[in-house]
């Protein structure tokens, strides 16, 4: 909350919930002080001093939440109250605030009233009236239509006219993404629902949705977060465990927020926004999910105690820790533990930091948006302020030795520099995590569609990929998951027949390779019918028959459009259902996709994305006055040959011995006819870089250093220049070429198939 | 020829306009005004292996790689030593951006409808398409280029087959 229209807004919706409530409703009661303290939280720090009208109604509404209110109605009367004050004072109508002092002074009396002992919970406790509490400013009337009772959240709602459309957009991004990671950590949960970190990132999402959705006067985002929160609050306090059931109740309640949030993004203000079919169902399930037959499998819930920490990580033993925990009285815990021997001081401090870290709430990263085009010219602009400093800092006047101080300075302002390019190299890219969870998401769901048991496997999902890729990357993803899991991935009975383990497994892996991102899907489903793809292809005319064609060009068959329709290719188990916009999609990226599939053992797709816009790590070459840089993550090793290792193979060129094994050699100063460079090999350096799996010598004059940089286009006049991928910034302000491994091959083999020519 | 005669008939008022003026030996060039975004002094140019020779490579226009181009190699003319004068004009046209170095910047020219000849035909073998006229102000001919056809006539196709036919 930023300032005080924000909170008396907050005020406002917290006064409608209040007067909308039940008073013997406990969850409601509950519901609302929680929101009542997340108020509190927010505004302790600047509540006005002169509003002791607001701090008094604030501290009312906690004693309604600790229950230590004896008398329910007496405290929703006074409530009421309190919301008009609010509300009057949000809509800075004085003529509307109920007469303060009376008000104050019934608060004051129920303040008294409450007893320090606690009394029995509200809902229990039959009403009766305390004298003088009977407020009759309670403009109960006035409000009721701000607050939905349960049986309308079928209908559609209006959005408040008054909506601020950016604040909305922005609202409903961040509810995607905090929906996004409560849906990965939802994940992760049903393979360890103990986990707390996951629990509370999931808690803190909804619990977020519900207080924003609060300002915006969303109600009914607002009841849906709220009661998945309260869901996921239980979990937090080891009542439950989110698995089973329950996980499949919360994901419901992603995907009905993220469906609600998505028309409320496209709706204008004072328009209906439509309500997703089973939303009150869903409403009433989460209200009470075990009513409704939501559960788990029972166990012991452990609660998130220090001494359960010392057990799980082998320090202490839990007979022991149990034993100290039953006669521990007022003390606590760890000082217990460790003065009895059964931990370690250092082990139990430790194990408190943990539980801090497992149960604070400040792991949630803060961010904000920022247009892509602002931050490309901020990436620019930093790598010219590089420059510029390199610049100076080799200037003579500053590089003079009389001047130390300058020097000195000089050098300061260039670690600065070097630390802001770092941040902003890293800005654009974005690990393909987010990714791999919504892939796992779409796997579960698909697997439980189809009745099958799949196992999901992720790796390399911290690989970083362009922000901009990861967005195009993802449909094709989607149509490539489905594939596997629907098709390719048997049933558990045809798996067990074929001798295969009834679990499936897809995997998903993500790393770097020779400049290239590469994604690798695996499945270990029964794989391609080469010969039903082939005659279907023969069938429509694609491949003239009695021509043979490799197992990679039939395969490659099933990217080809209009090949992909689910009828036509039943038999051949409907795979191909849209691969050719995979194929589009990927290569809309400039990238490429490859199949290999074996039958019986299964079907791995391979997506070989170029860096472009990408940071890559580069090798600084030297050939004659030119340098270049070399993809790192191409580069085996360099050494300087020795003469007898070289020679030159008739039709092949030269050649050199490494390590026992002969790999053909490229001058580099032949193939960019580069004047002035060495060109006695043993004077000179070899590389040994990789491309697509072949390997071969390159030999350039030194060994420049290492460099981290931007890959930028040539633009299209040099698009097609081979062996050269792009251009980079290099230190000094100069474009340094890209070195393009397999470009340089592909030079390589033309120039040797015209040598022997 | 033929559609050289259409670019002849073009009315020469509509080439009426600012141009820049540039040398290039002894020859005076112009180019629109409209097309340059800014002008360079000459700073280390990155070559490009396997691309015609008259382009001379890439530089960083402040973290943005732009081709450049020798238009005195573009012209056959022969290449000139580097001077203090020497610069590189940004030109823009067709959503890219690309230097021209030339050998010295002259002025801003104004020229009205009537002082642009058509250009000259030389005959079958010249093309001149890549010129939009003549000018004649303050006594002197400037030739003006539509500086988007000098630089992609064919450029394109030739650095595509020079990467063909280098094998």
């Amino acid at each position: 909350m930023q300032d005080r229209s924000d909170l008396t807004r907050h005020l406002v919706s917290l006064s409608a919930e209040l007067l909308a409530a039940d008073p013997t409703d406990s969850e409601a009661l509950v519901r609302i002080g929680a929101a009542v303290e997340e108020a509190l939280e927010a505004t302790e720090a600047w509540l006005p001093q002169d509003q002791e009208p607001l701090t008094l109604i604030l501290a009312v509404l906690q004693a309604v939440y600790e229950k230590r209110c004896p008398n329910a109605d007496a405290a929703m009367m006074a409530m009421a109250t309190a919301a008009a004050v609010a509300a009057g004072t949000a809509g800075g109508r004085p003529e509307e605030i109920p007469d303060a002092p009376a008000v104050l002074a019934q608060l004051r009396g129920l303040a008294a009233a409450e007893p320090q002992a606690p009394a029995s919970a509200p809902e229990t406790s039959a009403p009766q009236n305390i004298a003088g509490a009977a407020a009759p400013q309670a403009p109960s009337a006035s409000k009721p239509d701000q607050a939905a009772p349960a049986s309308d959240y079928a209908q559609p709602f209006t959005m408040p006219a008054d909506t601020d459309l950016s604040l909305l957009a922005e609202f409903a991004v961040e509810c995607l993404d905090h929906i996004a990671a409560a849906e990965g950590s939802l994940l992760e949960l049903e393979s360890n629902p103990d986990l707390p970190e996951p629990i509370n990132v999931v808690f803190r999402a909804f619990h977020t949705i519900k207080g924003t959705s609060g300002f915006l006067g969303l109600d009914r985002v607002q009841r849906l977060a709220h009661l998945a929160e309260n869901l996921l609050d239980r979990a937090r306090e080891g009542k439950i465990h989110i698995r089973g059931g329950y996980a499949d109740l919360a994901l419901e309640s992603c995907d009905v927020l993220r469906t609600l949030i998505e028309s409320v993004r496209e709706v204008q203000p004072g328009a209906q926004v439509p309500v997703p079919p089973k939303f009150p169902e869903l409403l009433a399930v989460l209200a009470n999910p075990e009513a409704a037959g939501v559960g788990e499998e029972s166990e012991d819930a452990p609660a998130l105690r220090v001494g359960d920490i010392l057990v799980g990580q082998g320090r202490a033993q839990r007979e022991q820790v149990e034993d100290v925990a039953a006669r521990q009285g007022d003390r606590k815990i760890g000082e217990s533990l460790v003065e009895d021997g059964v931990a370690a001081a250092k082990d139990v401090a430790q194990a408190l930091r943990t539980q801090d870290k497992l149960t604070g709430r400040s792991a949630g990263e803060a961010t904000i948006r920022v247009g892509t085009e602002r931050l490309d010219s901020l990436i620019n602009m930093v790598g010219e302020l590089v420059i510029a400093q390199s610049m100076v800092a080799q200037d003579p006047d500053v590089q003079n030795r009389a001047r130390p101080r300058l020097q000195r300075n000089v050098a300061h302002a260039g670690k600065i520099i070097r630390e802001l390019q770092d941040l902003s190299m890293s800005l654009r890219m974005v690990p393909l995590k987010a990714t791999f969870q919504k892939m796992a998401r779409l796997v579960r769901d698909l697997a439980r569609k189809a009745g099958k048991d799949v196992r999901f496997v992720t790796e390399g999902e911290d690989t970083e990929i362009d922000r901009n890729m990861v967005e195009v990357l993802n449909d094709p993803l989607v149509h490539m998951m489905r594939n596997s899991v629907d098709h390719g991935v048997e049933s558990a009975a045809d798996r067990t027949a074929a001798g295969k383990e009834a679990t499936g497994t897809v995997r998903l892996r993500a790393y770097h390779s020779a400049g290239n991102v590469v994604l690798v899907l695996q499945d270990d489903g029964k794989g391609l019918n080469r010969d039903k793809i082939l005659a279907k292809a023969r069938d429509r005319g694609l491949v003239e028959s009695g021509k043979e064609l490799s197992e990679s060009e039939i395969f490659a068959l099933i990217f080809h459009p209009g090949f992909s329709t689910a009828d036509q290719v039943t038999d051949i188990s409907g795979r191909g259902v849209g691969m050719d916009v995979v194929k589009k999609g990927i290569e809309s990226l400039r990238g490429r996709v490859d199949v290999e599939s074996r039958p019986g053992q299964g079907t791995t797709f391979t997506i070989r994305l170029p860096l472009t816009m990408a940071i890559t790590d580069g090798m600084l070459v030297r050939v004659g006055e030119q340098r270049y840089l070399l993809p790192i993550v191409s580069i085996e090793r360099s050494f300087q040959p020795e003469s007898e290792t070289l020679s030159t193979v008739t039709g092949r060129g030269e050649m050199v011995l490494v390590r026992g094994e002969l790999l053909p050699m490229l001058r580099m100063h032949r193939l960019f006819t580069v004047p002035a460079a060495v060109t006695d090999p043993c004077h000179a350096l070899l590389i040994i870089i990789e491309g697509e799996g072949r390997r071969c010598a390159l030999m350039v004059d030194e060994l420049l250093g290492q460099q981290q940089v931007v890959i930028k286009s040539l633009g299209k006049s040099f698009e097609q220049v081979a062996g050269i991928s792009g251009g980079a910034i290099l230190g000094d302000g100069r474009v340094g070429l890209i070195l393009d491994p397999q470009g340089l091959l592909e030079l390589a083999d033309r120039s040797a198939a015209s040598m022997a020519a | 020829m033929s559609e050289q005669t259409n670019t002849a008939t073009v009315d020469p008022a509509t080439k009426a306009g600012k141009y820049l003026t540039f040398a290039l030996g002894k020859e005076e060039y112009g180019v629109e005004i409209l097309k340059v975004r800014e002008i360079i002094g000459m700073m280390e140019i990155t070559s490009v292996p396997r691309t015609p020779h008259f382009v001379k490579g890439v530089v960083n226009l402040r973290g943005k790689v732009i081709p450049v181009v020798d238009l005195r190699l573009k012209f056959n003319m022969e290449e000139a030593d580097r001077t203090e004068e020497t610069c590189i004009i940004v030109v823009a046209f067709r959503g890219m951006e690309m230097g021209v170095v030339v050998d010295r910047v002259s002025e801003v020219l104004d020229i009205d409808g009537e002082q642009i000849e058509d250009a000259p035909a030389f005959g079958v073998d010249v093309d001149t398409d890549f010129i939009l006229g003549m000018g004649k102000a303050n006594g002197r001919v400037t030739i003006l280029l539509d500086i988007a056809k000098v630089l992609t006539n064919g450029e394109l196709e030739e650095l595509a087959t020079t990467a063909d036919t280098a094998a």
